[in-house]
């Protein structure tokens, strides 16, 4: 195959990062997954490994503005992207907990635990897109995050709350 | 996952030939949500050392309007594409489709182009290779589909589709079609599996009996219990064709005046003469014997064939066909080849292999030869022999002359030859018989000379064989050769092959075709030799070898010659006809029960005590039993369906495929071959999709199990014009039930112009599932279907 030290670079939680896609110490290999990249390189271990094939939501972080399955993308082709892990969300000085964040914690949004960072970055993600969404777009984009413990409930009731309170703080 | 390299590209050119280049070895990813699964699973036995991306290609993603169409870019995601007000103002069905696939993770990853190409979910197919290895089924061109006597609840209702051919039909040497013919004899349809048949072979009748059917031991049914008793079912035909031979058997419609000339009237030359003097041309067969069929005739017994049938099929060929018969003519001697050929336009060699081969044995002209002995039993069904009769030989010829012997009445038949029981080139079958007839058999013992006393045959020395073939399996026995043993015997034959014996050939045109091995040397697959005019093939070719093998060289001969005397009628036409067929018979069927049965039905066959030397050994199954055991055929083809949810709605809109090389209509691409991949050439990509408005609602529905990340079970894409509850037209197209997106013309002209009512909504579903073929666990997804039509219909008339 062809020879290369293909040089990419991506923003992760708002840090410019650069990696050397390879096989040297150190370099990126060609067939690594974000998630892998972000979890192993980066230590930022949210995102969680679980199903490998996109399929349970476990590993979900944002690529430019979409909530994607870190699991089925590949590092080599993220350049220039920018990525946002459930570590982005808080608060890079004091560590403090996004609202978003918050709200799950205070409404105990969660059993275990092992999915809710791919949740809350799925809700963000439409959040963004769409500040006003209706339960049903709400379900709809939480739709890839499977909870085995049946936290559902909780997450959309705690969701719809959450944008309710946003509104009224709004106005 | 496995390492592999990454290629960035700028454009999809650079893509196009890095991936040709690659031969293979390279893959191309564009969202990769389906690409990674299959290599993280392992699920392909080749894994690229490369993958080229797409995902940089600047100008990939686009949803625009072009010419009146609606045009995406490959690289545009299916989230773009569900959330696109243009794609939803052009083509609603689309939007949902794109909508409906997996869940926003993927969708947001996932592209268009990739959708339309990817593999399919079947969960044999996806079996990954970690948990004690990957399957490989009939799509990664393994032999069969695992689905067809399994777990196959999300699998086809309308049959498998196949690429390639079977197993079964690879290991036949004439190819025949054999699942084919089959599923004809399923449908109690005898004379179109006839039909199948006779483009293979013509004698279907003789190879039933004196073939040795290496199909069955790549019949797939052995997996499960017995293989399919191809032989048998074949015979049955074989039966049918005779009794019918006026229909199969007849002269050609227009003669084309040109003259062929076939050297030798056995199974290959006779086939020869089939198929040319069908095509037209004026036949005449040459042999040196008093009567036609050669092998067939004089080196099988008549117990395995009788020879009415040689006698009824050679009558056919002359009088029905007006096929020209030379007989008591020895070639070389008689007439020379040049006079043969000074009166015909192209002549054929198929003279096999007659002569007796001298292994230079002490005694040697004491002994007999095999071949001499069954023609003479043969012809005169008697022959003067000793009471103790020892037979040298492991093959199939070898077993013949012993169960002759035994049949004779000779008090002992011994059988020595160089194999081990499991090493013997005789198929086991043969051997059973021999043994239960009495023959003992002295397996790994090689010929000393011939014990003699007075120009008396006393016995055989024999060295015990160590070995029969080098490392490199080519035949070079190994002797010890003080370790011997005395064979009693007063009668010896030597079974231990033939010779091919080209004298005939006259000094000039040996010089010219004759090889160095003393064979013919005629291309493999057209038969032509260096010699213009001259054609050759079977035993003669190659040395001994089966029937079947010199059917199939006759075959392809006559293929070609009648190309080289009428070069204007290429064969264009015949490939036309041939896609026309396939489009016909896209999908395979098979018996739902039948494939279940272990037990193969069996012929009658005398016992032992009472075979003869005359008597057929084994009766023909009817025709109904024959259709049972065709029912035991599992039709191997892959039973997966079409997983992608965007290319029923293309088919359905009549969209517009562009790839690095050309345009193609949606239903071309997706719907007449297994796979996209079958059609793209390497390196060839999906570049755009080009849909045009479409008139009427359209909508794409689809069931699952689960609402989100699930394939289709049943999807429905639907296109309506209806006015005051009248359907204008319609275009319904399912998804998730036959290897690729299914088309419903039918209910579309049943629906068009009808007033919307839950009666013609009912109809219209009964209609859709008129070809449906469950398999045993998925018929719940026929009630699927109509239930989707019924809803779709219905809802129209809103």
């Amino acid at each position: 195959m062809k020879e290369h030290l293909e040089q990419i670079c991506m923003t992760v939680n708002g840090v410019p990062r650069k990696f050397v896609i390879g096989d040297g110490v150190g370099c990126v290999s060609p067939s690594e997954t974000l998630l892998d990249t972000i979890r192993d390189r980066l230590g930022l271990t949210a995102a969680k490994r679980s199903c490998e094939h996109g399929a349970c939501g476990c590993c979900t972080v944002i690529v430019d503005g979409d909530a994607v399955a870190s699991c089925m993308v590949l590092t080599a082709d993220c350049d220039g992207s920018s990525v946002t892990t459930l570590e982005g969300l808080c608060d890079p000085v004091t560590g403090e907990l996004s609202p978003l964040q918050k709200a799950f914690a205070d409404n105990s949004a969660f059993q275990c635990g092992f999915c809710t960072p791919g949740i809350i970055m799925s809700t963000k993600a439409l959040l963004d897109q769409n500040p006003n969404p209706t339960e049903k777009e709400l379900t709809e984009a939480l739709s890839g995050n499977y909870c085995r413990c049946i936290s559902h409930y909780q997450v959309i009731r705690t969701v719809m709350g959450f944008i309710n309170e946003m509104k009224r703080k709004e106005a | 996952m496995k390492k592999f390299d990454h290629i960035k590209v700028r454009s999809y050119e650079e893509a196009s030939r890095v991936v040709r280049e690659g031969n293979g070895a390279v893959e191309p990813i564009a969202g990769g949500t389906d690409l990674l699964g299959t290599l993280k699973d392992r699920l392909l036995p080749d894994y690229p050392e490369a993958v080229v991306s797409l995902k940089g290609i600047a100008g990939s993603r686009y949803i625009e309007e072009k010419d009146g169409m609606l045009a995406i870019g490959a690289g545009t995601t299916l989230k773009q594409i569900a959330e696109s007000p243009l794609v939803k103002d052009y083509c609603q069905a689309l939007s949902e489709a794109a909508c409906s696939v997996a869940s926003p993770l993927i969708r947001s990853t996932a592209t268009i182009g990739g959708n339309v190409c990817q593999d399919v979910r079947c969960w044999y197919y996806r079996y990954p290779d970690s948990i004690g290895g990957r399957l490989e089924c009939k799509r990664k061109g393994g032999d069969t589909c695992y689905a067809i006597a399994g777990e196959n609840r999300y699998h086809s209702i309308f049959g498998g589709m196949c690429t390639g051919g079977s197993s079964c039909q690879h290991a036949c040497p004439a190819g025949t079609d054999i699942p084919g013919y089959m599923a004809k004899i399923r449908e109690n349809d005898w004379a179109g599996a006839a039909d199948i048949f006779f483009k293979y072979n013509p004698m279907p009748m003789m190879t039933s009996r004196v073939c040795p059917h290496g199909c069955t031991q790549h019949c797939n049914q052995s997996v499960y219990g017995e293989s399919v008793n191809i032989p048998a079912v074949e015979r049955t035909l074989g039966d049918y064709i005779l009794k019918h031979k006026e229909e199969y058997y007849k002269a050609p419609h227009k003669e084309t005046g040109k003259k062929c000339a076939i050297i030798g009237a056995g199974p290959g030359g006779l086939t020869a003469a089939f198929y040319l003097r069908s095509a037209g041309h004026q036949v005449t067969v040459y042999d040196s014997h008093e009567k036609p069929g050669g092998v067939l005739r004089y080196g099988i017994p008549h117990y395995r064939l009788p020879k009415t049938i040689v006698d009824e099929f050679c009558q056919a060929l002359e009088t029905l066909m007006g096929i020209r018969f030379v007989m008591n003519t020895t070639v070389g001697r008689d007439v020379t080849v040049e006079q043969i050929k000074a009166d015909n336009d192209a002549v054929y060699f198929g003279t096999g292999a007659w002569s007796q081969p001298v292994l230079g044995l002490e005694g040697e002209n004491l002994t007999e030869f095999g071949l001499n002995f069954l023609e003479e039993v043969n012809t005169y069904l008697k022959k003067a022999m000793g009471e103790n009769v020892l037979v040298c030989g492991g093959g199939n010829v070898a077993m013949d002359v012993a169960l002759t012997a035994c049949r004779l009445g000779a008090k002992s038949v011994k059988l020595v030859c160089l194999e081990q029981r499991g090493e013997m080139p005789a198929s086991e079958e043969e051997i059973q018989m021999a043994l239960e007839e009495g023959v003992e058999l002295y397996n790994g013992w090689g010929l000393g000379k011939v014990l003699e006393s007075e120009g008396k045959v006393k016995g055989l020395l024999a060295k015990r064989c160590l070995s029969v073939r080098d490392e490199n399996g080519r035949f070079a026995p190994k002797y010890h050769e003080e370790d011997t043993m005395e064979l009693a015997s007063d009668f010896i034959i030597l079974a231990t092959g033939q010779k091919v014996e080209l004298s005939f050939l006259g000094d000039h045109l040996s010089s010219q075709i004759k090889t160095s091995r003393g064979l013919i040397d005629a291309d493999a697959q057209s038969g032509r030799t260096r010699a213009q005019g001259y054609y050759a093939g079977g035993d003669a070719v190659t040395g001994p070898d089966l029937a079947i093998r010199a059917i199939a060289a006759g075959r392809n001969a006559a293929r070609t010659m009648n190309l080289d005397l009428r070069p204007e009628n290429g064969g264009e036409q015949q490939s036309a006809e041939g896609a026309e067929e396939l489009a016909k018979e896209r999908f395979t069927t098979f018996n739902v029960e039948g494939v279940e049965r272990t037990k193969a039905v069996r012929p009658g066959e005398l016992p032992a005590s009472e075979r003869s030397l005359t008597g057929e050994d084994r009766s023909s199954l009817d025709q109904e039993q024959a259709k049972q055991e065709a029912c035991r055929c599992l039709h191997c083809a892959c039973y997966a369906v079409n997983p992608s949810d965007i290319t029923p709605v293309l088919v359905m809109e009549g969209a517009r495929i562009v790839t690095t090389e050309r345009t193609l209509s949606a239903k071309e691409l997706f719907t007449s071959k297994l796979t996209v991949q079958d059609i793209l050439h390497r390196g060839e990509l999906v570049t755009e999709i080009r849909i045009p408005r479409a008139s009427g609602e359209t909508h794409y529905d689809k069931r699952r199990v689960r609402n989100a990340i699930d394939f289709a079970i049943v999807s429905l894409a639907s296109a309506f014009e209806a006015e005051d509850a009248v359907v204008k037209s319609c275009r319904l197209v399912l998804g998730g039930v036959a290897p690729v997106p299914y088309e419903l013309p039918e209910v579309e002209a049943y629906l068009r112009g009808k007033e919307i009512t839950p009666e013609t909504a009912a109809q219209a579903g009964e209609i859709a599932m008129k070809h449906a073929f469950a398999m045993s666990g998925n018929e719940y997804k026929i009630f699927m279907c109509k239930d989707a039509i019924y809803n779709r219909v219905m809802e129209a008339g809103r």
